[in-house]
């Protein structure tokens, strides 16, 4: 009877115990009927998205990261560097097809660098991405001498704030690059050597896996996902702001993994990594909404990192005992 | 780490990798100095010794924790909370009181840290790196609470003439100030725990190869709690020398101290990859990141291009650090 149980109930809980993300967004989205607030309205799923949007778009990249068993904490400063060269680039009278395609390309650039720090020098991936994004960061206040630049020309922010069939283009972009990034890891030899390599690095090797170049190819496409989501942030705000990233790199990492992408490399991919993005947007959100002051909103964040990271950790863990 | 004997030019050149920092020093006091005279002025030295302060005892903790292969995060949480609890303490029970009670707090979100980490079973640096984060989150929300946000200024906020506060922020001692005599103390209390006694000894071992210090016998898992306990203890000192230093103290006053201590600690030569390094690299360490700074004002550099140049030297030496690890 007892055994019964355990074998109808198992297998559902271990399931729910994968999407606890899913679960958590569920009772958000019930909890939120009952209260008294402007919740379910147009304007707060249209600002919900928006703020989404852009870090989805970093940790789409940063799951390539991830997967790799890397991680890179150098994407805020990215986003924050890139948004400053395209409008930058822009008010000097360039065309501005190719200032963001430069902007964009400042990203590659540094995820080339962190590539080549991480796979061909052997660095341990999150502390030289820390190194990198401090770098980044100097340079970015340095351009602007620490102040947000606007752009004069009233083009740009359409880029970002433009409805295309009732849909934000923001949001669109998004889904856009995740539709690609999926394809990417599914269907490609590229992606599934990702997962190999981060599964096991040197059985990948040995099986004639090109591993250097495609862990770093991975960090290039992070680095370029980030500068993507840097143009768009500056276009939505019309402003490219030198600190605009400061939080974004720990947040986004923390997202992808409560997403279920773990540390331990080779498992995890885009819908995932958006479900974390997305429930801690949502859990501000509601907070927000619920009118909880800024510094509990932040303890809760606190608390859901540690103790998210924690259970990854431990489930690891588990399985490596179980072995 | 035994290390094989190398001949003629690589020798030289392994010497030079080995004291690198050392020379980078000299090298920048020589030409410093050079170009402008004010370096070497009486008034400077007092300047660079009281800048020494704060970093300099959050560093030595930090060292710890690297050399035991692990990260900390939550200093700056850490800092925050231990320098508004000291100051709202001080009216209550007294000043000397207060701060025991921030080195105690200290020690204790030390110890915090370390259990949840041992308790998740997080055994990598990348993992600690996270968890800490988070829990720098919470503690500096818990000292954003208790303050309500606002500063906190102990030369008038306070009918306590706080005249131990006052000594650490200017007081002197013969030749040297007294917040360096007390890193001074440390650094040699330090020292000898760690190249003298069994624990200090545990800690380099538990760096350099988990398992085979488990297999050991050695106590990992205290070992690894023990390390952040310390590190909460030694940041709670530099807390208290902070304040003492900037007189306003904001709840958010510790932020970027984590990245300058660990820049310090991997500067001076600590690997990152745990199990080699010491408290007089971290001096080296610390000594260059302040004397860097201190220089580049003196010459005029911008603030922002310093920011720069200081990422570029955490990057370098992170790679020069993994160069040196791959080959030997």
């Amino acid at each position: 009877m007892n055994q019964n149980v355990q074998a109808v109930g198992g297998p559902a809980l271990k399931a729910l115990g994968k999407q606890k993300a899913v679960v958590a967004i569920a009772i958000m989205f019930i909890v939120m009927i009952f209260t008294d607030s402007n919740f379910y309205t147009p304007a707060n799923f249209s600002n919900l998205l928006e703020a989404v949007s852009t870090n989805a778009i970093i940790a789409f990249g940063v799951t390539l990261a991830v997967i790799c068993k890397g991680c890179d904490l150098s994407v805020g400063s990215v986003m924050a560097m890139s948004g400053i060269i395209a409008i930058m680039l822009l008010n000097s009278g360039m065309h501005m097809a190719l200032a963001i395609v430069i902007a964009i390309l400042s990203g590659s650039v540094v995820g080339f660098i962190n590539g080549f720090l991480i796979v061909q020098q052997k660095s341990e991936a999150f502390i030289i991405t820390l190194g990198m994004g401090m770098l980044v960061q100097g340079v970015a206040l340095l351009l602007t001498n620490a102040n947000p630049v606007s752009a004069s020309n009233p083009i740009f922010q359409r880029i970002a704030n433009d409805n295309w069939l009732g849909i934000p283009n923001i949001a669109a972009f998004m889904i856009v690059l995740g539709v690609l990034t999926y394809l990417l890891l599914r269907f490609t030899s590229f992606g599934r050597n990702c997962y190999a390599l981060g599964g096991d690095y040197e059985v990948a090797e040995h099986s004639g896996i090109n591993v250097v170049r495609t862990k770093w190819l991975a960090f290039v496409l992070t680095g370029t996902f980030a500068a993507v989501a840097g143009v768009l942030a500056a276009s939505r705000m019309n402003t490219g702001l030198p600190i605009a990233g400061v939080e974004v790199p720990l947040m986004v990492n923390c997202g992808v993994v409560i997403g279920g992408t773990s540390f331990a490399g080779g498992v995890g991919g885009v819908p995932q990594s958006f479900i974390g993005i997305f429930v801690m947007f949502l859990l501000r959100n509601c907070m927000s909404m619920l009118g909880i002051h800024p510094y509990i909103q932040q303890l809760v964040l606190g608390i859901m990192i540690v103790s998210i990271i924690s259970l990854d950790c431990y489930a690891i863990k588990r399985k490596k005992e179980a072995v | 780490m035994t290390k094989q004997p190398r001949m003629g030019r690589q020798a030289a050149v392994d010497f030079l990798m080995e004291y690198l920092v050392l020379f980078v020093i000299v090298a920048l006091v020589i030409v410093t100095a050079i170009v402008e005279p004010r370096f070497l002025s009486a008034q400077n030295f007092t300047n660079l010794m009281r800048q020494f302060g704060p970093l300099s005892f959050v560093a030595l903790g930090m060292t710890f924790i690297i050399v035991g292969g692990f990260i900390d995060l939550s200093v700056p949480g850490m800092i925050s909370i231990v320098a508004m609890v000291t100051l709202s303490l001080v009216d209550v029970i007294g000043e000397l009181p207060a701060m025991f009670a921030g080195l105690v707090l200290g020690a204790a979100l030390g110890f915090v840290n370390g259990t949840t980490l041992m308790l998740a079973g997080a055994n990598t640096q990348a993992k600690a790196l996270f968890i800490t984060f988070g829990m720098s989150q919470i503690y500096r929300s818990l000292a954003l609470h208790l303050t309500g946000g606002f500063p906190m200024n102990w030369g008038t906020l306070f009918e306590h003439p706080m005249p131990v506060t006052r000594a650490l922020s200017s007081g002197m001692w013969g030749p040297l100030s007294i917040s360096f005599w007390v890193f001074l103390f440390f650094l040699l209390v330090l020292y000898i725990f760690q190249s003298k006694t069994a624990l200090g000894r545990a800690i380099t071992y538990t760096g350099g190869n988990l398992t085979a210090a488990e297999l050991g016998g050695i106590p990992t898992k205290r070992v690894v709690v023990f390390i952040y306990t310390l590190c909460g203890f030694m940041v709670a000192v530099g807390a208290i020398v902070l304040f003492s230093r900037v007189s306003v103290t904001v709840p958010t006053v510790g932020t970027f101290f984590e990245r300058d201590a660990i820049m310090a600690v991997v500067v001076g030569g600590t690997s990152l990859t745990g199990g080699r390094g010491n408290v007089l690299r971290t001096v080296m360490g610390v000594s260059l990141v302040i004397l860097m700074s201190n220089c580049m004002n003196l010459l005029g550099v911008q603030t922002h291009a310093q920011e720069v140049v200081r990422g570029a030297i955490l990057v370098l030496a992170i790679w020069l650090d993994h160069r040196r690890h791959a080959r030997g």
